[in-house]
């Protein structure tokens, strides 16, 4: 079997034409079905396009320089430490001009010298409309009624921002006490708990195993799409914003392929395929008006200004926050 | 002839040299050296990340993979003699059973334990039955525990022992069974005094087959038991991810490998020979 499969691949090495091959790095469902094809034609070119789970995953491959990639998305607080540890080149600015499109709440200018912001989420709590009263804070997640039917996501920085915002912290704090605390608000929810689970949750909340999860809006909103039971909440006590933006690596020898790839992506009409098919929320504001009128006005995927005045952005950790956090996550896992 | 020999070993000796001890090395580097900020490493030079082994935090999550590993590997030996004694003894249909005991290595472990999350979630095939049949009236909590976990373990490494007890059982003197019965053996203390003890080498192989895997599972705790218990291959998995503490995480799999190793030892100083 395996030794079949690579007298296949080599043939098709060896008879491939000889276009120029962009390597693009990408979160799962985020491009359309046609997004990357358009530009393969448009363009004359081929694109190498994988998918990453996480941005650890990406950052492991990425970090020795000669990954092979050209193009990948780091989330908004990776692209600080990325930057610093000389892994990105700064944007061409000249060969963007699309970035005039994007939201200016997005677009800050520390961010874009280096990352074009691409689609973004928040987390909350994706339910089951059989759990009453639905919830509608962090706090419903400690309630012993619904023990061992709800999840928090496997992530340390996303289970510690809940119990921060839940005993009224930042949930970017850095404070050895706080963070203590929101620990121990951790470990006593524990118990109660299913799993820590990441997007396979999804199933389960569909299956109606799980009553309320822990979860990323626009996870949440492909649950809620295939589902109609379901539906996602923003918690009072205040939630985190996730950016993620597409930024080139140092290492890539097709700048000027890549930028024309972002440039393609910040198109309004191509953001707005992207965003309706895979029910994403974009960053692109010349791009919301395009969308079908279902996903610009979801709740989830949109959130009205009054919900989003309680979010807060995830932070680069200090490398002391960042040491006691795994720690204290450790502590948590094993406890 | 002895060139050819040189020749002929020169491949093997290149894969090893290349593909195991040099990226051996690149580990041994690395935890000698500092966590970058968002991974990889930086200087200086430190011995740090070895101390750091003897915080007990650590040592219970070894524990806890030294139970879960050992419990997983009694599992695999209790099931797998039986049926290795089964096919040692089915005369022509051996080679069949024994690609059947093979068949799920057709499939990637990771499809096989997402299968058992399958049947054992709240909606899945065992607590669908049994709520159908009328025996339990809410689903039980299968998944996501560490029975679950040794379940999927048991599962996962049971050809691994099936096949060097059937090796055993196979090669197993019948004459000397014969003899028993002669001397008026009844066939359980034939097992008991006989056939066990001849079986003791086929046994530590199994268990050192199963146990080391198991020592260093992730992936089925991580899928099965929720992420809800750590062990020790989840803790370095999280060192290299999450936490981005490349020299602790290389630290931490060259201690679980000298574990291994000392363990290893142990055993073939004792069966000598015999066990290869």
């Amino acid at each position: 079997m395996r030794r079949r499969a690579l007298v296949f691949s080599l043939a098709g090495l060896s008879c491939a034409p000889a276009l120029p091959r962009l390597n693009v790095f990408n979160w799962s469902d985020y491009v359309a079905p046609e997004t990357v094809p358009g530009f393969e034609k448009e363009f004359g070119v081929r694109v190498r396009y994988s998918i990453y789970e996480s941005n650890e995953e990406m950052l492991a491959r990425v970090f020795s320089g000669n990954s092979g990639w050209d193009v990948v998305f780091p989330t908004h607080y990776i692209v600080p430490p990325m930057r610093e540890q000389g892994l990105l080149v700064p944007l061409d600015h000249s060969k963007l001009p699309n970035l005039k499109n994007l939201d200016p709440a997005f677009a800050r200018p520390t961010l874009t010298s280096h990352a074009a912001p691409y689609m973004w989420n928040a987390t909350g709590i994706l339910f089951h409309k059989k759990m009453q009263p639905p919830p509608t804070s962090w706090a419903d997640l400690w309630n012993p009624r619904v023990a061992g039917k709800i999840t928090m996501l496997d992530d340390p920085a996303e289970v510690l921002a809940a119990a921060l915002r839940k005993l009224g912290h930042s949930l970017n704090s850095g404070d050895p006490d706080q963070l203590r605390a929101a620990q121990r608000e951790a470990m006593r929810q524990k118990p109660l708990l299913r799993a820590y689970l990441n997007s396979e949750v999804r199933d389960q909340v569909v299956a109606g195993d799980v009553l309320a999860a822990q979860l990323w809006s626009t996870t949440a909103q492909q649950a809620i799409d295939a589902a109609p039971d379901l539906d996602f909440v923003y918690p009072s006590e205040g939630f985190p914003v996730n950016l993620d933006c597409a930024v080139i690596l140092r290492e890539s020898p097709r700048q000027e392929l890549a930028h024309q790839w972002i440039n393609y992506l910040l198109r309004p009409e191509v953001s707005a395929r992207v965003a309706d098919s895979m029910r994403t929320a974009t960053a692109n504001a010349a791009a919301k008006p395009l969308l079908a009128p279902k996903t610009r006005e979801n709740p989830t995927l949109y959130p009205t200004p009054e919900v989003m005045a309680r979010a807060e952005w995830f932070e680069t950790m200090t490398p002391a926050a960042q040491r006691l956090r795994d720690r204290l996550w450790t502590e948590i896992k094993s406890g | 002839m002895m060139r050819l020999r040189t020749l002929f070993l020169l491949p093997a000796w290149a894969f090893t040299l290349l593909l195991f001890l040099g990226p051996m090395l690149i580990i041994v580097v690395y935890s000698l050296q500092t966590k970058g900020v968002y991974g990889g490493v930086v200087e200086p030079w430190t011995l740090e990340n070895y101390t750091r082994l003897l915080d007990p935090l650590y040592g219970v999550i070894l524990l806890r993979s030294f139970v879960m590993a050992g419990a997983s590997t009694i599992g695999c030996i209790v099931l797998a003699f039986p049926l290795a004694l089964y096919i040692a003894r089915s005369g022509t249909r051996k080679t069949l059973l024994l690609n059947l005991v093979m068949l799920p290595f057709w499939t990637s472990f990771l499809v096989r334990t997402y299968a058992w999350m399958f049947l054992l979630r709240d909606t899945g095939l065992l607590n669908s039955a049994l709520l159908a049949l009328g025996i339990i009236s809410e689903p039980l909590p299968l998944l996501y525990n560490d029975w679950a976990v040794i379940v999927g373990l048991v599962y996962g490494y049971l050809p691994f022992a099936v096949l060097p007890l059937y090796s055993n059982l196979e090669r197993l003197d019948k004459s000397l069974l014969e003899a028993a019965a002669d001397l008026g053996a009844k066939p359980w203390e034939t097992m008991l005094h006989v056939v066990l003890p001849l079986t003791a080498p086929g046994m530590r192989a199994a268990g050192v087959l199963v146990f080391i895997p198991c020592l260093g599972a992730y992936l089925t705790p991580d899928l099965l038991g929720g992420g809800k218990s750590m062990m020790i291959g989840n803790l370095v998995q999280n060192q290299f991810t999450t936490a981005r503490d490349w020299p602790f995480g290389s630290a931490l799999s060259l201690a679980l490998m000298a574990i291994v190793m000392l363990l290893l030892w142990a055993l073939l100083r004792r069966d000598g020979e015999e066990m290869l």
